[in-house]
């Protein structure tokens, strides 16, 4: 139990832009982790680099130094596959990303097939019970274009789920939701982390982070400012910064 | 009624050669564009890899080929790489065709190909590589069958210039549609007119189901999540 699910140790990134003149230093020597079965909210204002450190976590971004590892897996090893790591790491994206040339079933089905290798048989078998876990079982052959923000993203984390992940990586999963489909979908998350689901979530969820996170990271300029558990850091912001964050969105 | 009379026999006589043509421009077009494409969709797959050196080569193909008139690069597929003493450059005119028109239509389909995968969203290939799929895969389950719906619109109108293009190997002795029309008129010089304009008709028999395909094909997969179902 004591080896962290993730471990980030001293990771640096910059991005050169052509639309500004100066390089944006993405993520500045963060170093953290998260141990098995905990829920770490990140949060912060934007432009702080808790997408970008999100998405180096599966290496959807690379960083330009230092070292992550997912259960014991370096990711930005040469060596990895880096297919067989991120099939273990489920993210869910701010717009879904349901693929368009298929339907609710089909998006869960054809990466079980393609990348776990089940049979069709099997796959469809798992993409049902999933259907059923996030509450759209009557969906499973409507497009991504036939449903709604809330319906697709809900799909998109079956799709997740399909994998079989050891984490869930969410990138801001309920930004681009209506608000009232929010809390269905935040519901669905707080499901997961109460079955011990080990999950990274960035999100601008206050109320999610309260209550579902075992602790809180806050960054801003590509820095960790601060971290608690959500009741100290709420209630008890030690940084100037974490403050005025705070005092703007609450 | 004399002249309908008149006409309609001309039409008669002419009718066998014409089909004929029709004929040939039917085989040499379809040949041209199924090479083509083929040399088109590898092409413009290449050009969205991500490989610098591969994009700038057949960027300079494009170039190449859409800069120059397709009559200039038929005189010199035909009369002039023979001269180079190639055995297997020396083309037949049939051949020569052929090549020079695949190669024609293969530069406007490489562009086709190409902006309908950049056309298709970023997080469509995100999402493929984040559930573990290679970039092999991602291309063949998830951006290539969506791209391929966009580019139908295009393609068909690419394929009618190609269709019209074969026009020109009249030049080169290939007994097409325009050039037994030719014939025709050396026959009939009086009737040139008509003649001309039977040969338009013919062209446009052919040409036209394929541009009211392009427009019914624009309504139903002209964008993305506009779905098969």
């Amino acid at each position: 139990m004591n080896n962290p699910m993730i471990v980030i140790d001293k990771v640096c990134k910059t991005y050169h832009l052509k639309s500004r003149p100066e390089p944006v230093r993405a993520l500045d020597n963060v170093t953290n982790h998260i141990d098995r079965g905990e829920v770490v909210v990140i949060i912060g204002p934007s432009g702080s680099g808790k997408s970008t450190l999100l998405r180096s976590i599966n290496r959807l971004n690379e960083i330009d130094s230092g070292t992550i590892t997912v259960d014991g897996v370096n990711v930005t090893a040469k060596k990895t596959n880096i297919n067989a790591l991120r099939a273990e790491v489920g993210m869910v994206f701010q717009h879904f990303n349901l693929f368009q040339h298929k339907t609710a079933m089909e998006n869960i089905v054809m990466p079980q097939i393609i990348v776990a290798k089940r049979s069709r048989k099997e796959a469809e078998e798992i993409a049902n019970d999933l259907l059923e876990k996030v509450g759209i079982p009557d969906r499973a052959n409507n497009y991504p274009s036939m449903l709604s923000g809330g319906q697709q993203q809900r799909v998109a984390i079956a799709r997740s789920l399909a994998m079989k992940p050891k984490v869930m990586l969410f990138d801001e999963a309920t930004s681009a939701l209506d608000p009232e489909t929010v809390g269905g979908v935040l519901e669905l998350m707080r499901g997961l982390a109460a079955d011990g689901m080990t999950m990274a979530v960035v999100t601008h969820e206050m109320g999610f982070a309260r209550e579902a996170a075992h602790r809180v990271i806050f960054m801003d300029e590509g820095a960790i400012i601060e971290e608690n558990n959500p009741d100290d850091f709420f209630d008890n912001p030690q940084s100037d910064r974490a403050q005025d964050f705070l005092r703007q969105i609450l | 009624m004399e002249m309908i009379a008149d006409k309609l026999s001309i039409v008669q006589s002419l009718w066998p050669f014409l089909i004929k043509g029709l004929w040939v421009t039917f085989q040499i077009s379809m040949i041209s564009i199924l090479f083509g494409s083929l040399i088109g969709f590898t092409l413009g797959i290449g050009k969205t890899l991500g490989n610098v050196v591969l994009e700038k080569c057949i960027n300079a193909y494009l170039h190449i080929l859409r800069g120059s008139p397709y009559l200039v690069q038929l005189y010199i597929i035909y009369f002039v790489l023979p001269s180079l003493g190639i055995a297997w450059l020396s083309f037949d005119s049939y051949t020569a065709a052929i090549v020079s028109l695949s190669l024609y239509t293969s530069s406007y389909v490489t562009e086709i190909v190409a902006s309908a995968i950049f056309a298709v969203p970023n997080g469509q290939s995100e999402a493929a590589r984040s559930v573990g799929m290679s970039k092999t895969q991602t291309y063949r389950n998830v951006i290539i069958p969506q791209a391929l719906k966009l580019t139908i619109p295009p393609m068909a109108s690419v394929y009618v210039i190609v269709i019209k293009s074969t026009a020109v190997l009249s030049v080169i002795g290939i007994a097409e549609l325009t050039r037994q029309g030719e014939v025709a008129i050396m026959r009939m010089p009086g009737d040139i007119m008509f003649i001309y304009l039977l040969i338009a008709f013919f062209y446009f028999l052919y040409c036209y189901p394929v541009l009211r395909f392009s427009k019914w094909a624009e309504g139903r997969f002209g964008q993305l999540g506009n779905d098969l179902h």
